[in-house]
């Protein structure tokens, strides 16, 4: 019974500081054209996924501060409100809440990870919020029938399509059979899913999988993975990997005198920044799928002023995050209100080509934006953008160059992968 | 308990008013679907606690793998839903019965492994469990399993509203409670408690430990695997990495910090650390993010530096608690 009381008097302090802590009430009707559009961005701004999550916020907060220096939305301006994930699925179910129900934002950008997007997916539809996503790939997110979730990124399969379709242009440029393709891959989450899709293309584009290696993450020796790899004889190689374990891929390559001639990674550890500097001199050839690199053909004003701002590059999170809340913008503008309904509406019926009106240029590898709906392998899949597409890029001389869609490329593919 | 003195019946009455205040709240938070979140997140959080603690906090088996059992349980609900096309309510029951099936057998074998060895053992289980999910492709492998999303409905276990979640949670960590005050109090539990201090002498006096560490475990993983349950209705879509060790971790400490020698430990450290958490990163969160995780990782480091029987053994002996017990509760010297 005394624990009981005790219980029960912890219980009701903590509570009572819990409520302590009031709701934002919004501002009355009377000045709703002058009150803020408030957008929730939800990403883990703390934790182990806390780089990525910053990354992607500064392209959040280029964008808000590029459109608020034109006016904002109709003379309103834009509000950026944070919510902290932390990469916890439980956590990111109470942000979503407490963003729709205590910040009373008008609609939610997020997540990073596919889970939180999946959960903060379900709040959004509760409230009829709409919520984009930029960066959140794993397919069955669209899959669901959400009437308020849209996803401007390509979804993994799309991603690996374009994996194919570099390999299967590059074989046409150079005039080579492209038949074998291996797969090395991690065998987390994201490793199988790159298993899955390629398995659902290799027949489409006329390829056969050779190999399908796995290994556990953050293994100290790949020896026998690599020879596995290398007794398939590939054509091309695909691959999915942390960076601890890219960089030990790269090494074993060198060592075991494995020449895939062409290997392309699904961004990740690869894409790493510290992944050139850890393999210098033998990385060069290797191939990424990037959303945007700096040395695209597009974007190039936006991300010097960026660079000034924030002293590096953009890279594919934060141009991406940009572009998509550009996207809300238009979105807000083209409904003249911020009802949620009627902002989906808008952006169902948004059709962006080339630039957003009185905005700047599409800088993603794509040219134009509208959500629909697509069928892949059987699945519908609702209210994902049309045209979204990565672009590849390679390592040469030690720094990434882009190098595929071949119209958007500043610099050709070399051909086989040096690997020196 | 015969109520004789004004003490047991302000408990009492303490106690009554507690029990309305918890089934009003959702009445009074009607504008605040967020706080009604956060004490559904405390609710099975504190009953996965309360399920380590019968064997962590009770037996003395010290395991890290009780996400494993949660996600098992949520794996085969979720999967019996979506493949199976049963009833929700109904794979409640057939998870448990698995898990607990699955916790025995497996587990049989490793109570022969005393102490350390027995908590590597059951980390072990827990990644092997979810490698295993990862890679079975009629469990979704990396995508994970989402529930239909659809309209409201009881016997779907699906609600747009928090107001029914926060019910069925609330009976789920009062039952537990309950279940777990009987087992305390039961022969099973100074069974238990007899091979926590002493397995040698537990044996002496005619315990089976092994015996006892089963049943423990199996009535631990049965709970995990409803609060499982639970969770993938609640929030209608899993992964794999629902299992991660991390979480696991995430139920050891309610009953660490609260006090792992009593059966209401989990319950105050779990009230405890989810609303500092969450209060925390409300506060923090967005000024200075990480500050959060700072300042609590401190409070844990001093409750376990400072007051290594939890909050609860502390509170036992404390003036606090003469001061309570003495002019709100109005209790004599002598009683």
């Amino acid at each position: 019974m005394k624990k009981v009381i005790a219980a029960l008097l912890v219980a009701s302090v903590a509570m009572s500081a819990m409520f302590a802590n009031g709701t934002k009430e919004p501002v009355s009707s009377a000045d709703a054209s002058k009150e803020p559009i408030r957008i929730g961005a939800m990403y883990a701004l703390s934790g182990d996924k806390a780089a990525i999550g910053n990354n992607i916020m500064r392209g959040v907060d280029f964008a808000a501060e590029m459109i608020n220096a034109q006016g904002g939305v109709n003379g309103r301006m834009i509000e950026v409100v944070r919510g902290d994930t932390q990469g916890d699925p439980k956590v990111g179910r109470s942000v979503a809440e407490r963003l729709v129900t205590q910040d009373h934002v008008n609609a939610i950008l997020g997540c990073h990870q596919s889970t939180i997007t999946q959960i903060a997916a379900q709040v959004c539809e509760q409230y009829q919020i709409p919520e984009l996503t930029a960066i959140s790939t794993v397919d069955n997110l669209s899959s669901q029938g959400y009437e308020y979730f849209f996803r401007m990124c390509p979804m993994n399969s799309v991603y690996v399509e374009d994996q194919f379709k570099f390999i299967a242009d590059l074989g046409k440029q150079n005039n080579i059979p492209m038949k074998r393709i291996a797969i090395f891959a991690d065998n987390s989450n994201i490793g199988q899913e790159l298993i899955r899709c390629a398995k659902i293309w290799a027949p489409k584009y006329h390829m056969e999988l050779v190999a399908e290696v796995q290994y556990s993450g953050g293994t100290t020796d790949l020896t026998s993975e690599v020879l596995k790899l290398r007794d398939s004889k590939p054509d091309a190689v695909l691959c999915e990997s942390y960076i601890a374990d890219a960089i030990l891929f790269t090494k074993t390559l060198r060592e075991q005198n494995a020449h895939p001639p062409v290997i392309v990674a699904k961004a990740n550890g690869f894409a790493d920044p510290s992944f050139i500097p850890a393999t210098p001199g033998i990385s060069n050839g290797i191939a990424s799928v990037v959303e945007w690199n700096a040395d695209l053909t597009k974007g190039k004003e936006i991300n010097a002023k960026y660079k000034e701002k924030y002293g590096i590059d953009m890279n594919g999170h934060s141009a991406e995050s940009f572009t998509a809340m550009w996207i809300l913008k238009t979105a807000f503008e083209q409904a003249g209100t911020t009802d949620g309904t009627k902002v989906r509406d808008a952006l169902l019926a948004m059709d962006i080509q080339g630039s957003f009106p009185g905005g700047p240029e599409i800088i993603l590898p794509y040219d134009r934006i509208k959500f629909g709906d697509m069928e892949v392998e059987g699945v519908k899949h609702t209210h994902n953008n049309l045209y979204a597409s990565v672009a590849i890029a390679q390592i040469q001389d030690g720094a990434w160059k882009t190098v595929w869609p071949f119209e958007v490329a500043g610099t050709p593919v070399q051909y086989p992968a040096k690997l020196q | 308990m015969s109520l004789k003195t004004t003490y047991q019946k302000r408990c009492l009455a303490a106690l009554l008013l507690f029990i309305a205040l918890l089934i009003a709240l959702p009445l009074l938070l009607k504008g605040s679907p967020y706080i009604v979140n956060v004490l559904i997140v405390i609710f099975y959080t504190t009953t996965m606690s309360l399920a380590w603690n019968l064997l962590g906090g009770m037996t003395g088996q010290n395991s890290l793998g009780h996400a494993a059992y949660m996600g098992l349980g949520a794996y085969i609900g979720a999967l019996l839903i979506t493949k199976g096309g049963w009833n929700p309510w109904l794979t409640i029951p057939v998870a448990m019965l698995i898990v607990g099936l699955i916790a025995g057998v497996v587990f049989y074998p490793c109570f022969l492994l005393k102490g350390p060895y027995f908590t590597l053992v059951s980390i072990a289980f827990g990644e092997t469990i979810r490698q295993f999910m990862l890679n079975w492709d009629f469990a979704g492998k990396a995508m994970g399993i989402p529930l239909a999303y659809g309209k409201p409905s009881f016997l779907e276990f699906r609600f747009h509203s928090k107001t029914p979640y926060y019910y069925i949670a609330l009976v789920m960590v009062v039952c537990v409670y309950l279940l777990m005050r009987k087992i305390n109090k039961s022969k099973l539990g100074f069974a238990l408690k007899t091979i926590r201090e002493d397995e040698d002498v537990a044996s002496a006096i005619g315990i089976k430990p092994m015996k006892y560490k089963v049943i423990a475990l199996v009535i631990s993983a049965m709970i995990a695997a409803m609060v499982g349950c639970f969770y993938a209705n609640y929030n209608r879509y899993i992964d794999c990495d629902l299992m991660l060790q991390s979480f696991s971790t995430e139920f050891v400490l309610p009953a660490i910090v609260g006090g792992a020698a009593f059966v209401e430990g989990p319950l105050v450290g779990g009230v405890i650390l989810l609303c500092l958490s969450e209060w925390l990163r409300n506060q923090f969160g967005g000024i200075l993010p990480g500050i959060n995780l700072i300042l609590y990782a401190i409070v844990l480091l001093c409750v376990i530096r400072f007051k290594p029987v939890g909050l609860l053994g502390w509170y036992g002996k404390s003036k606090a608690k003469d001061w309570v017990d003495h002019k709100i509760l109005g209790k004599k010297d002598k009683e």
